[in-house]
């Protein structure tokens, strides 16, 4: 578990961070979004040590955040970057023995890791020889090459196409199993929608929303809100007793019925007044969430 | 249920063992495996190590030390004169020729195949030449002669030849003399000067260059997130010191080789001593200025800033070495204290002049303190600068960074 308390930083006068606190859980990824300059790579940099913050400290199962433990995490920078002019196979068993592997594990370990991105046949390549996203493979191969024990990617999709992603996303999975706590931020809602198990959503240096995606979406319980389609105009049912009409548009309208089972009852009514062509549960979307959220 | 069946699935713990290799020294590593596979680096080694070869043994080959000089001679007592002109030499410098005429004589001459040639002429004899006679050889000649012929004119006399000598020997007694030749002393000590001023530069460059390459490529941030920022100091210093060494060390068995090469084993016997004090100089002082080459790399953001961040550097490197190798006397004494100086300056006073001993304990004292200064200021800047990748700084901004 990795815990992130009270974290504030400054940059001269700007406060970047304003008491940051949000968990990322073992074997969850965890997104963490936020518009440019909300303070996600701020925090990042801060959770590797890169950077030091004013307030504010890291855990690590309970107990503040030591370099021997920051050694075995997994990091990827937002600016991309490994040695050019280094053969890929030597600077990834580098980066291996940097982050405490002895040189025979970390050398079977990335023979392993290139061949399952495809890159053996390349292993004896500089990196500048590669395509750009070839080169964010090795990146991710880099950060992954220790089997960390946590996980920070800075945007680590950002520059893939859509089939690199999903074999990336796989690789992450496959890589990161039951116990492994993944922080990764990422402008791309609808990826971290569909991949992320948690959320952290950061706004001007403030944690405005965190915890599960299904929770912030609504998806755990029974939502009460109903996307109602008529024949004829939908504008009685702000008549009737007990609904919110959040909407109304012509034959449509967008309703809370307050708790969940009062949609049959008003489905009954609407019945009576002729045919009703749509009755849909309405779950928000990701970025509904993260609009409102910043929004407040 | 037993209570040893299964263990209880331990709290994810980092799996770092601290007894891997440390991670200064996989730095130093890195740094000299790259450099040992650059072409560039290897080329221009190799370029230092055939000058410094070449410089040692180009003049003895220009000077002739190709066997003995070779003199026709036409009669026996032209071999007896050539014979003792050899064995004044002290042996193996000339070489007599036995031939049937003087036209013979001249012919070989004339081609080339004899050096000289000794035969009778108007009151004695006559050396002949092609363009020129060398006068080593003229005079030599000229001694044996007048000696061989003395000798025969005073045993005509009734005098033996030491009866002839008798008060007439002439020896030398220096009362200062010098461990080797003056300007030898002096081209050797200029020698070294050079020597530790290019591989300081040199590889000062390349520390600055290393520090950049990894903040342009932006590689500095992974590192600094695995490894102690110091470390990452400690392992180019160390990398490049060790590669400095080699180089010097390598240079130097180069020139032992050119001196055994041409035998002068002589100067050897006084160079190497000295060599010893120009190590521990060399490695004080490269090691003095490793940790502000590494500021002068981590306050550019590219190649190109190097230029004006190096400036200093090469100031603190060149300034002395101008004032060691041109400045009088008394000013080399005090320069072979100051620090970074006294590297370029003690060895070389330590070859042309008697220095005391506490002279060199106490230059080193004092190099010792300034290097641990040094390293101390240089590191503190350099773990306030390297991950400042916005734009170049400069030193004095450098200084008033407050730590974080």
């Amino acid at each position: 578990m990795l815990t992130v308390s009270g974290l504030t930083r400054r940059f001269g006068e700007t406060l970047a961070l304003d008491d940051v606190r949000f968990e990322v859980a073992p074997g969850r990824l965890t997104g963490f979004v936020g518009a440019n300059g909300a303070g996600k790579t701020t925090t990042m940099r801060i959770i590797l040590g890169v950077l030091a913050p004013h307030a504010g400290e890291v855990r690590w199962n309970g107990t503040p955040l030591t370099r021997a433990t920051r050694r075995s995490f997994g990091y990827m920078p937002e600016e991309r970057g490994l040695y050019p002019k280094m053969k890929i196979r030597d600077q990834l068993v580098f980066f291996g023995k940097l982050h405490g592997l002895d040189p025979d594990a970390a050398a079977e370990r990335v023979d392993k890791l290139l061949d399952r991105l495809g890159l053996a046949e390349r292993a004896g390549d500089m990196l500048e020889t590669l395509s750009l996203g070839n080169q964010q493979r090795v990146q991710i191969a880099a950060a992954l090459v220790h089997e960390p024990v946590a996980l920070v990617l800075d945007e680590p999709f950002s520059g893939l196409d859509p089939f690199a992603v999903d074999a990336m996303a796989d690789l992450l999975r496959e890589e990161v199993g039951s116990h492994v706590p993944v922080l990764f931020s990422s402008h791309q809602l609808e990826l971290v929608e569909r991949l992320c198990d948690d959320l952290v959503v950061l706004s001007h240096g403030k944690v405005v929303a965190a915890g599960a995606v299904d929770e912030l979406r609504g998806n755990g319980r029974r939502t009460t809100v109903y996307r109602v389609v008529l024949d004829s105009d939908a504008g009685w049912l702000r008549d009737v007793a007990g609904l919110t009409v959040k909407d109304v548009d012509g034959c449509s309208a967008q309703i809370d019925v307050g708790e969940p089972g009062r949609e049959q009852e008003l489905l009954r009514a609407a019945l009576e007044r002729g045919p009703v062509r749509e009755l849909t549960p309405v779950r928000p979307a990701l970025s509904d969430v993260f609009r409102e959220a910043t929004s407040r | 249920m037993s209570d040893t069946q299964t263990e209880p699935t331990p709290a994810v713990t980092p799996a770092v063992t601290p007894a891997v290799t440390p991670a200064w020294w996989l730095v130093a590593e890195r740094e000299i495996t790259t450099k040992v596979r650059d072409k560039t680096f290897i080329g221009s080694t190799v370029f230092l190590l055939l000058i410094v070869l070449a410089s040692i043994v180009i003049p003895a080959l220009i000077s002739g030390s190709d066997g003995p000089d070779k003199v026709a001679v036409v009669d026996p007592l032209g071999t007896a004169v050539v014979k003792r002109a050899d064995q004044v030499a002290g042996g193996g410098a000339y070489e007599a020729r036995q031939l049937a005429g003087v036209p013979e004589a001249e012919r070989l001459v004339s081609d080339g195949d004899v050096d000289a040639a000794l035969v009778p002429g108007d009151g004695g004899y006559t050396v002949v030449g092609g363009s020129e006679v060398d006068s080593d050889l003229l005079a030599s000649l000229r001694e044996a002669l007048l000696a061989q012929q003395t000798e025969r004119n005073a045993a005509g006399a009734g005098l033996t030849p030491d009866e002839l000598r008798a008060g007439s020997g002439l020896t030398e007694r220096l009362l200062d003399p010098g461990p080797i030749p003056p300007l030898v002393a002096e081209l050797a000590s200029i020698g070294l000067a050079i020597v530790f001023y290019m591989t300081a530069l040199g590889f000062g460059m390349m520390i600055a260059q290393s520090v950049v390459q990894e903040k342009e490529s932006r590689v500095v941030e992974i590192l600094a997130a695995a490894v102690p920022i110091r470390a990452l100091l400690w392992g180019k210093v160390l990398g490049n010191s060790i590669m400095a060494l080699a180089q010097i060390t390598v240079i130097a068995i180069a020139a032992i080789i050119g001196l055994t090469a041409i035998d002068r084993d002589d100067l050897l016997s006084v160079i190497a001593p000295v060599s010893g004090w120009f190590v521990v100089y060399f490695v004080l002082g490269f090691v003095a200025l490793a940790s502000l080459w590494a500021v002068a790399g981590s306050i550019a953001t590219r190649q190109e800033d190097l230029q004006s961040t190096t400036l200093p550097g090469q100031m603190i490197l060149l300034l002395p070495f101008f004032f060691s190798v041109f400045a009088g006397d008394s000013a080399k004494t005090v320069a072979s204290f100051v620090p970074i100086a006294s590297s370029m300056a003690m060895p070389g006073r330590m070859l042309t002049e008697d220095v005391p001993l506490w002279q060199p304990l106490v230059s080193i004292a004092i190099l010792i303190a300034a290097t641990v200064g040094l390293v101390a200021g240089g590191a503190r800047l350099y773990e306030r600068t390297l991950l400042q990748t916005g734009r170049r700084m400069g030193y004095r901004e450098a200084i008033a960074q407050k730590a974080e």
